[in-house]
């Protein structure tokens, strides 16, 4: 026990390290490392989540209100809590109806508020000037072009009007350009935002499993265990290359 | 067939793996080499989410909400650092709360060591409020009327009333600016329930897939200030400070726009090749 508390951060680097080539491995091809990888992951997210779930809300918030407080009434959160498990039984579905109507209404309430919140002002703030003081050529130029792609993408759903009007048909493809313009703009976010996880990932072996490397080469256990798994490595790597060039050549 | 159409064969036929390995090497080298780079544009929007932070009164707490965990560190975790640092540089007493069961230790954990940096006292200069279920719309509407009754105890189990942090907030009206740091469409939640009804500005860090659909929001002012990704966090870095050095998110939006141009050229390279060989063909 004391040599795993005193090299933990080592060994959680190294875990790290390896959950992270277990996860890529599927670039290569399908295989069980990966597989492996993906329930552990899968069930220790979930056992990690039954227990924050009870340390930091349950406990705290319910538990030791009605054992430590001795707030009795507390333990109708459970009686409410489980007739969503009602919805199992054909028999008593209508106990989980009554709770799942209350949050629905509760939702759809909510939904009056966000409309209110959050699209009033922005249909408000589509009023905009096209001059006024302190207003240069550029920022109405701004103005024109925001009012272009309003009106063009707006009129691409205005199904009520007759399509064969050529100034509304031509308006709706236009808005449909501008709409796919829009929508190549969250396409390369999204790009972006996958890349930068996977340089997050490499920077993690780069400037932290590549000096634990180096650290974990001066203990003699180190070397023992890192040689032979490396050759392990290889030789996985190299039966799979030489599955697929078979797998390729039976399909020729 | 010739030398010309094996390559342009080639070229259309590249094997997946050679383009991994290929982005692979392209994106080592400014996380190998720790190049001292930040981005030399700063856009508005970020320059907002500092000006926001800024000028928000010292007697006011900062609301710092997280709802990331391991899977989007890389985007998350430079903003939340960088936002920390600011808030620590300016003495700016904050709270954070984490969303996110996985992202609950991660938060601390990062906002601990950047305390010991920079000698912030645990409670008085911030305060971690643990994980809370994601259910927004009650605990937002919750909190803003009755902070203390809303979240009872911190991260490590005291009551919040112990904490001198924790006994100076009651409602809203004792929060200077909200920061959502998140990868989840949690934006329009805190809008509709917190920062309008309260009239608290709203910093929002998403993770860059989010990015886009946040602009209307920042048109109208809903939204005070943005850090876009991993890109924000870096430019937020040289408004920080003059001459940040090397840090890993300079680095890494370096790595980001070499890997871009390496997909680019990818692009257009099968594109080029496609057309030469519909136009020898034609021939």
């Amino acid at each position: 026990m004391k040599f795993l508390e005193a090299h933990s951060p080592l060994i959680i680097v190294w875990l790290g390290a390896l959950s992270t080539f277990a996860v890529y491995s599927i670039l290569f091809s399908e295989n069980r490392f990966y597989r492996f990888f993906e329930h552990v992951f899968l069930g220790a997210a979930a056992g990690l989540g039954v227990y924050i779930t009870w340390s930091q809300v349950l406990k705290p918030m319910w538990w030791d209100k009605m054992t430590v407080e001795g707030l009795w009434y507390w333990v109708f959160a459970l009686v409410l809590g489980s007739m969503f498990y009602f919805t199992y039984s054909k028999k008593h579905v209508w106990i989980s109806r009554l709770i799942f109507g209350l949050f629905m209404g509760m939702a759809a309430g909510g939904l009056f508020r966000e409309f209110a919140e959050i699209y009033m002002p922005q249909i408000l703030k589509s009023m905009k000037p096209l001059a006024g003081s302190g207003m240069t050529v550029w920022d109405t130029l701004n103005v024109l072009v925001f009012y272009a792609l309003l009106f063009t993408s707006m009129a691409y759903f205005f199904f009520s009007f007759d399509s064969k009007n050529r100034f509304l048909a031509r308006s709706a493809a236009w808005g449909r350009w501008f709409l796919m313009i829009g929508f190549g703009a969250i396409f390369g976010a999204t790009v972006m935002g996958r890349m930068t996880l996977f340089i997050g990932r490499f920077n993690f072996l780069v400037n932290e499993w590549l000096p634990a490397v180096g650290e974990t080469w001066h203990y003699t256990a180190g070397k023992i265990l890192m040689l032979p798994a490396m050759a392990f490595i290889i030789f996985l790597l190299l039966r799979a290359i030489k599955r697929k060039r078979a797998e390729k050549v039976t399909e020729q | 067939m010739n030398a010309t159409d094996r390559i342009l064969s080639a070229l259309q036929n590249i094997d997946r793996r050679i383009l991994y390995v290929v982005v692979a090497l392209i994106i080592s080298v400014p996380l190998v080499v720790k190049l001292d780079y930040h981005p030399g544009i700063v856009f508005s929007e970020v320059k907002r989410a500092y000006d926001v932070l800024e000028k928000t009164p010292r007697d006011k707490v900062v609301f710092i909400s997280t709802i990331f965990s391991g899977s989007t560190q890389a985007e998350n975790g430079e903003q939340t650092a960088v936002i920390v640092r600011h808030l620590f540089k300016k003495k700016q007493p904050f709270v954070m709360v984490s969303w996110d069961q996985a992202g609950n230790r991660l938060s601390y954990e990062m906002t601990e060591k950047i305390a010991r940096e920079m000698n912030m006292e645990y409670g008085s200069d911030w305060l971690h409020l643990g994980y809370r279920i994601p259910n927004l719309q009650t605990m937002l509407r919750g909190f803003g009327t009755d902070f203390q009754g809303t979240f009872k105890t911190d991260y490590k189990g005291n009551g919040l009333k112990e904490t001198p942090l924790g006994a100076r907030l009651k409602s809203a009206k004792d929060i200077g600016a909200v920061v959502e740091i998140t990868p989840s469409a949690t934006l329009e939640s805190w809008i509709a329930y917190f920062c309008e009804p309260y009239h608290v500005p709203l910093v929002y860090c998403p993770a860059a897939v989010l990015a886009a659909s946040a602009y209307p929001f920042l048109d109208t002012g809903q939204v005070a200030g943005m850090l876009n990704g991993v890109v924000g966090a870096a430019q937020y870095e040289t408004l920080l400070d003059d001459d940040p050095g090397p840090t890993s998110a300079g680095a890494m939006s370096l790595s980001l726009s070499l890997a871009h141009i390496v997909i680019l050229v990818f692009i257009v390279l099968g594109n080029l090749a496609y057309l030469l060989e519909k136009r020898r063909k034609a021939k």
